[in-house]
């Protein structure tokens, strides 16, 4: 199924699950929606939980962005107290794991585009009218996205090999050292963008205002189909919930 | 002289290609070899295989009678000191002073109170007193590879591993990078992966050459 659906209809599938997953503050259609996600990007051919693992070192600071979180948000009614301090509120828990199920509507995101070959989704971001360097930059930045999460555990290793054993610091200097991790990728990645700026340019990209291509991509019924069912699901929870 | 790194019988497969067949090697503490070998021959492997890196299913990989796979990162990284082919990925923080302060942070065995004097010894001993205070995001490969591997030796390793350590460097930079060697040489064994012959053959006591995942010349 995943190279007979446009790239087009998987962007406004995105479009959808990303702009519920983005106003909706109810817990239970936020999850609704990263299961959904989760099944669909699977038919596509994407595989979420692959990902999951292999990102799996930068949840930790997810993990630690939600706990931070639901910690800190004192509005509410008590859910865990210790010694009279209420350390988390239901306020606190429904933020926290609200933002949790948004960073897996993002990367859920992520995978259903990226089951589309790299040169399908930069011609259907042009097609949809796009100019052709947003559509290029954006092919780029998902391609990129495995090498710098290789790029994550080279150097949570070789943090590793300095002789330092993270499981055994404390939780605090735990996530201070994964903080460290950025800046190589960082650096490797300002490195690469000034590289592939210069391999664009050596190859004459830009040279004449109007590009011309050699593959056309065509809407076919499934695609509406799908396009169709995600407006109206989209539209009816809308109506629905804030309307 | 003691045997600080034994494999027997290695085998090593990737998405069931054999990289490494039938590996046998014996290096002792205070050696230094050097491994060479043509592109994909299975230099790095061998070397990521040694440091834990990568796992491994046939075979055995000993450091100090005790199985790599039975380590983890951080037990072997304090017996070896590993230079990766990119220094970049080994470079952590903003400053070289803070580079070379990292492990005195997180390392609850090393001695603290060494700090300024040590560090003070190895701004020397590499030439990189005046990179003290640069960003790291601004040096060169040839810096870059210095403040790796000070901050690697700031670790106290038994041996160090070195993988291609003389790519990108100019014939002033090589020279540099020998004369820290010979600092060494005496000190600690060194395992050299490089394509550079006359590098390897200037600072080598044994050279081994890999073809085809297997060792032809030892």
């Amino acid at each position: 199924m995943n190279n007979t659906i446009d790239p087009r209809t998987k962007l406004f599938l995105v479009l959808c699950i990303s702009t519920i997953g983005l106003i909706s503050r109810d817990v239970l259609i936020l999850f609704s929606i990263t299961i959904v996600g989760i099944i669909i990007s699977k038919i596509f051919g994407g595989n979420f939980f692959v990902l999951i693992k292999r990102i799996k070192k930068l949840l930790y600071v997810f993990f630690f962005i939600i706990i931070i979180q639901s910690i800190f948000t004192r509005q509410g009614n008590p859910v865990i107290v210790i010694g009279g301090f209420e350390i988390v509120t239901d306020l606190g828990l429904n933020r926290a794991l609200g933002y949790m199920f948004r960073v897996l509507i993002i990367i859920i995101s992520g995978v259903i585009i990226s089951t589309s070959s790299e040169r399908n989704t930069i011609q259907g971001i042009v097609q949809l009218g796009l100019p052709y360097e947003f559509a290029f930059m954006t092919a780029v930045g998902i391609k990129f996205l495995p090498l710098l999460i290789e790029e994550f555990k080279d150097t949570y290793m070789a943090i590793q090999l300095r002789g330092i054993n993270i499981m055994k610091l404390p939780i605090w200097e735990r996530f201070k050292i994964t903080s460290y991790i950025f800046i190589p990728v960082v650096a490797s990645t300002l490195n690469k963008a000034k590289k592939l700026s210069i391999s664009v340019e050596s190859r004459a990209f830009r040279a004449y205002d109007r590009r011309t291509s050699i593959t056309s991509l065509k809407l076919k019924y499934k695609d509406y189909l799908i396009i169709l069912i995600s407006l109206t699901t989209a539209f009816a929870l809308i109506y629905l919930k804030w309307i | 002289m003691k045997d600080f790194i034994v494999i027997k019988g290695l085998d090593f497969y990737l998405d069931s290609k054999a990289i490494l067949k039938n590996i046998n090697l014996t290096i002792d503490s205070r050696q230094f070899i050097s491994i060479r070998g043509a592109n994909g021959c299975g230099k790095t492997t061998l070397s990521k295989l040694i440091m834990g890196i990568y796992p491994y299913s046939k075979g055995s990989i000993k450091i100090e009678d005790r199985e790599v796979s039975e380590m983890s990162l951080s037990e072997i990284g304090r017996k070896i000191g590993y230079l990766f082919q990119n220094p970049e990925k080994q470079i952590f923080t903003s400053t070289v002073l803070e580079e070379l302060s990292f492990i005195y942070k997180y390392r609850e065995d090393i001695d603290k109170s060494r700090k300024e004097k040590e560090i003070d010894e190895i701004l020397d001993t590499f030439d990189i007193r005046n990179l003290k205070n640069k960003s790291t995001f601004f040096l060169s490969q040839g810096e870059k590879q210095r403040v790796a591997l000070a901050s690697v030796l700031l670790n106290k390793p038994k041996y160090l591993i070195l993988d291609e350590p003389t790519t990108g460097l100019d014939y002033k930079r090589k020279e540099m990078l020998s004369e820290i060697l010979d600092k060494y040489k005496n000190k600690i064994g060194v395992l050299l992966i490089s394509h550079d012959y006359n590098f390897v053959k200037k600072h080598s006591q044994k050279i081994i050459s890999l073809e085809g995942g297997c060792i032809v010349y030892e």
